[in-house]
């Protein structure tokens, strides 16, 4: 598989899930607790990208 | 609402230990899911992080930063704390220093200059990929290194106990 031909804004995805992961793990020990505050993080996260991605595209738009 | 109980043993030995492989100071505390997890996750990123950047993204040079600010590496500062993989960078630099060729296959050695600048022209956006999944890790392995020191930050953790269990029913 050629890397090159992936856009590259896929490669956001396994770097907010490894960043969600190893910081809800560094914060609790009990598994389901790092599961949700995970999630949580990673929805955050994504969230705020799409947004900030929209709002860029709003505005861009109007040039 | 319990508070969660870590046994963390010698903790400078688990912190060195968390340095030098993501997850071995957690494994050394026998908290091995967590030690598969900071492996898993970190090693990851640098290691796909390195192969995006061709394996050349990865080197150091002993250069003084406020001399010669344009060959300073400083990306490596965050890289470095990846541990044992991001280490051979320091030790081929220190190699190069003394006029000495390179060891371990070249992992970790600087390139030519035609190399790094042949880098962007041929993968494009992917160095600059490279180059952030790589000092990710090392960053996150700071966090994995304090988790291994001090034990996770939120103490008190919301798991249940019987009487909270004996309460919810009650309740319903």
């Amino acid at each position: 598989m050629n890397l090159t031909s992936i856009h590259v804004y896929w490669y956001v995805i396994p770097l907010v899930v490894a960043i969600s992961l190893v910081y809800a793990a560094s914060r609790h020990e009990s598994w389901r607790t790092i599961a949700s505050q995970a999630l949580r993080l990673c929805g955050m996260i994504f969230t705020v990208l799409l947004a900030t991605t929209a709002i860029l595209l709003v505005i861009n738009l109007q040039l | 609402m319990t508070p969660t109980t870590v046994r963390l043993k010698n903790r400078r030995l688990a912190a060195l230990l968390a340095f030098l492989v993501p997850g071995l100071g957690h494994a050394y505390q026998g908290r091995y899911g967590k030690a598969i997890l900071y492996f898993v996750c970190i090693y990851f990123l640098f290691f796909v992080g390195l192969s995006l950047g061709d394996g050349k993204i990865l080197y150091w040079r002993w250069v003084n930063p406020l001399a010669d600010v344009e060959h300073f590496c400083g990306w490596y500062l965050f890289q470095f704390f990846a541990g044992i993989a991001a280490l051979p960078a320091l030790i081929q630099a220190t190699l190069q220093h003394f006029g000495l060729g390179p060891i371990l296959w070249g992992y970790g050695a600087e390139p030519s200059s035609d190399l790094i600048n042949g880098l962007y022209p041929r993968l494009g956006k992917l160095v600059e990929v490279g180059f952030i999944y790589t000092e990710a890790a090392g960053l996150l392995n700071i966090l994995a290194i304090f988790d291994a020191y001090e034990g996770p930050a939120q103490r008190v953790e919301a798991v249940p106990t019987a009487a909270d269990d004996a309460k919810a029913e009650t309740s319903s």
